[in-house]
């Protein structure tokens, strides 16, 4: 972070081309919608989303009809959100802390999310009322929770809440957090679980897409645009915040008070897409480095293309999920630590050379 | 007849000897799941690891012998239900080492490696060896399972209750009542053979299809369904159904992409008394099936060919054949007009 701020990187960027991202977003989607476990025709899939959009009235099958709108539509669209939600997570925690490592896991929102959800399927916590969604949903809340207060105890005890303490606070709460809802986590797995029910738990943490259906649509949709415009509201603070939050706070801007609209927002959103697919890795962290290299740090710029760029990238891993071993769905966390990590590899070694 | 004996004695060092006699000449030694068992008399006490062990020792009149009992799935069969609940339940799901041991047993029987085996979440069967206690594991999870590959194991063979009533002849053998076993694996063939005349006689579509559906971990979620090698994969084959599922796994996750375009002509849901995941109860399945803008589409649930079953007859035991024969007579109640 500290370098990228310090040295002006090379911008492929240009207002012109700006029409591409809808395009690349529109054509992502549809990719998503055509490819899936089972072949259908392309033609197929044009008539039912002709048949929907427009009213058209072919003869398609119905089941073809209800895969392609129903799960595959929904599905890409849904993954869109949580690529988009979790490279903004990732792109604000990372300018907030001024911290390369940031991403939206760290405040003990993942770690959460897996004790939530044991705690439902293998505790038996609900006795099979509560999904395991609403399981996760309630632990990444809480596991938030205790990470902020944690955060706050250990900001005022060094000193008055001086920024870059804050910031250092906030990571290892984050950290602490973590590790205490893992070990539940390990805890209730080691006193209850069979071999079947942890494979099926470790299979939903590691990302999956499978039960999207329109309803979560509704669901992380607003998430993610309430997300995208809170940033681009913030984005002149988040390019202070850059600089350190002393610098922030010589500008006039409210360290505090923006930091915890800041970070209680993305949080909100991450712990609702991690609620919905699970724990997906790597988004958050490799998406918003990939973008500054290629747009720069301003966040004017760097907001949208980050945004842009979760979003295709997830619908991408979800397409290879589905079809990289033929007749079984891989976890799409998989998928994107398999992609995610020698991509960032590459712009690594590529934005060093350019130095 | 001294003379007989001695002669036989070695002869029953070989398992197949069994059937020839009546009376278990002990020391008796047996390969089990590859570990090598020896017994010089019949086991006092045993302690069970697996529901399916526990009721194959009550249905050769064991009861008396069984000190403990874990890992239950569903309640004990109903016939049995006075017995079990006379004997301690050391655990619902896996028993520790200790508590199994404090029993003091000279026998553990254990349904599944998982539990007892080279990576035995109770214990390893040497640990138990070590002190002693003999161990047996049904050769239903073994004989044609890999249990090092695939989350619930994965079949090199297709499953065939003759690995239950070889697990039910070598326990009568080990406790000497192999008239008993005789007895009860007779009954099983007899049963087994009426659901499969029942299933022919009703000259079912040739190719007729089928998905047995487990569970869910969570509501629309790809589902757990059966493999083609394991206990719902036999009932099929006998009864003349093709299992859509190709997966060698013993419950493979697949889509319901998949499946709803493979369009079976039958689906079998798991009725079972654990509710860990909302799809446990039967009542979630059925809605699901006739709700989600797909599945409510498939040719099965139009006609309304969704048969209920024990989720244990669809485990490698010897519920499978009173799975084989619940499958058969709810075929007589369905029609297959395409």
């Amino acid at each position: 972070m500290k370098l990228a701020a310090a040295v002006q990187l090379p911008m492929v960027f240009r207002w012109r081309w700006v029409w591409l991202a809808p395009a690349t977003l529109f054509l992502a989607v549809m990719a998503g919608t055509a490819i899936g476990e089972t072949a259908i025709p392309l033609e197929t899939i044009l008539k039912v989303l002709a048949n929907r959009l427009w009213g058209a009235d072919h003869a398609v099958d119905r089941i073809d009809a209800g895969i392609i709108w129903n799960y595959r539509l929904s599905r890409a669209i849904l993954a869109a959100c949580c690529g988009a939600g979790l490279a903004l997570s990732g792109v604000v925690l990372q300018a907030l802390l001024r911290n390369p490592l940031a991403d939206p896991f760290l405040m003990g929102i993942s770690a959460g999310a897996s004790t939530g959800a044991v705690a439902v399927t293998i505790a038996g916590l609900g006795a099979g009322a509560v999904t395991l969604s609403l399981g996760a949903f309630a632990g990444a809340g809480l596991a938030f929770s205790l990470v902020v207060l944690l955060a706050r105890a250990a900001g005022s005890g060094t000193g008055g809440g001086r920024s870059a303490q804050a910031a250092g606070a906030i990571i290892l709460a984050g950290i602490a957090g973590s590790q205490l809802f893992n070990a539940l986590t390990a805890f209730i797995i080691a006193k209850s679980a069979n071999a079947e029910q942890a494979r099926g738990i470790m299979f939903w943490l590691m990302g999956n897409l499978s039960g999207v259906r329109w309803d979560d649509v509704t669901l992380g949709l607003p998430a993610a645009l309430g997300g995208l415009l809170v940033c681009l509201w913030y984005r002149r603070a988040l390019d202070a915040f850059t600089f350190g939050a002393d610098s922030a706070a010589s500008m006039g801007i409210a360290v505090r008070r923006v930091r915890a609209i800041l970070i209680a927002v993305m949080a909100l959103v991450t712990a609702t897409m991690v609620s919905m697919v699970g724990a997906i890795g790597f988004v958050g962290l490799v998406i918003p480095h990939a973008m500054r290299f290629l747009v720069g740090n301003r966040h004017t710029r760097l907001i949208p293309a980050s945004a842009l760029a979760g979003a295709v990238f997830l619908i991408g891993a979800d397409i290879i999920s589905r079809v990289i071993v033929p007749g079984q769905v891989l976890p799409i966390g998989v998928v994107t630590a398999l992609v995610g990590a020698p991509a960032f590899a590459v712009i690594l070694i590529r934005g060093t050379r350019r130095r | 007849m001294k003379i007989a004996r001695h002669f036989l004695l070695p002869l029953s060092l070989i398992p197949v000897s069994f059937s020839m006699a009546s009376d278990t000449e002990y020391p008796l030694t047996l390969t089990n799941c590859g570990t090598e068992i020896s017994f010089s008399s019949a086991p006092e006490g045993v302690v069970t690891v697996g529901q399916s062990a526990t009721e194959i020792l009550y249905s050769l009149g064991l009861s008396d012998r069984v000190l403990g009992t874990s890992v239950w799935f569903n309640p004990v069969l109903p016939e049995f239900s006075e017995v079990n609940a006379g004997i301690e339940r050391l655990a619902d799901n896996d028993p520790s080492f200790e508590a199994v041991v404090n029993r003091r047993p000279q026998l553990v029987a254990a349904q599944y490696e998982w539990h007892v085996g080279p990576t035995g979440s109770v214990a390893s069967r040497e640990q138990f060896h070590e002190l002693g206690i003999a161990t047996y594991v049904m050769p239903a999870d073994c004989d044609t399972k890999d249990n090092s590959t695939g989350g619930d194991g994965t079949r090199t063979a297709a499953f065939s209750p003759a690995h239950v009533y070889k697990g039910i002849t070598e326990l009568a053998a080990i406790f000497d009542v192999q008239e008993a076993g005789r007895a009860l694996v007779t009954e099983l063939e007899a049963r087994e053979a009426d659901a499969i005349a029942k299933a022919e006689s009703l000259e079912l579509p040739q190719d007729l299809s089928a998905v047995f559906w487990f569970s869910s971990p969570d509501s629309s979620v790809d589902p757990y369904v059966a493999g083609r090698l394991g206990s719902p994969g036999y009932m099929m084959e006998k009864l003349g159904i093709q299992n859509v599922i190709q997966s060698d796994e013993e419950w493979p996750i697949v889509g319901w992409e998949s499946i709803a375009r493979s369009d079976p002509d039958l689906i079998v849901i798991a009725r079972m008394d654990r509710r860990r995941f909302p799809a446990d109860d039967i009542e979630e399945k059925l809605n699901f099936l006739h709700s989600d803008p797909v599945t409510r589409e498939m040719t099965a649930v139009k006609n309304g060919n969704i048969i209920e079953m024990d989720a244990h007859a669809m485990s490698a035991t010897m519920r499978t054949i009173f799975g084989l024969e619940s499958l058969a007579d709810a075929l007589t109640t369905l029609s297959f007009e395409r």
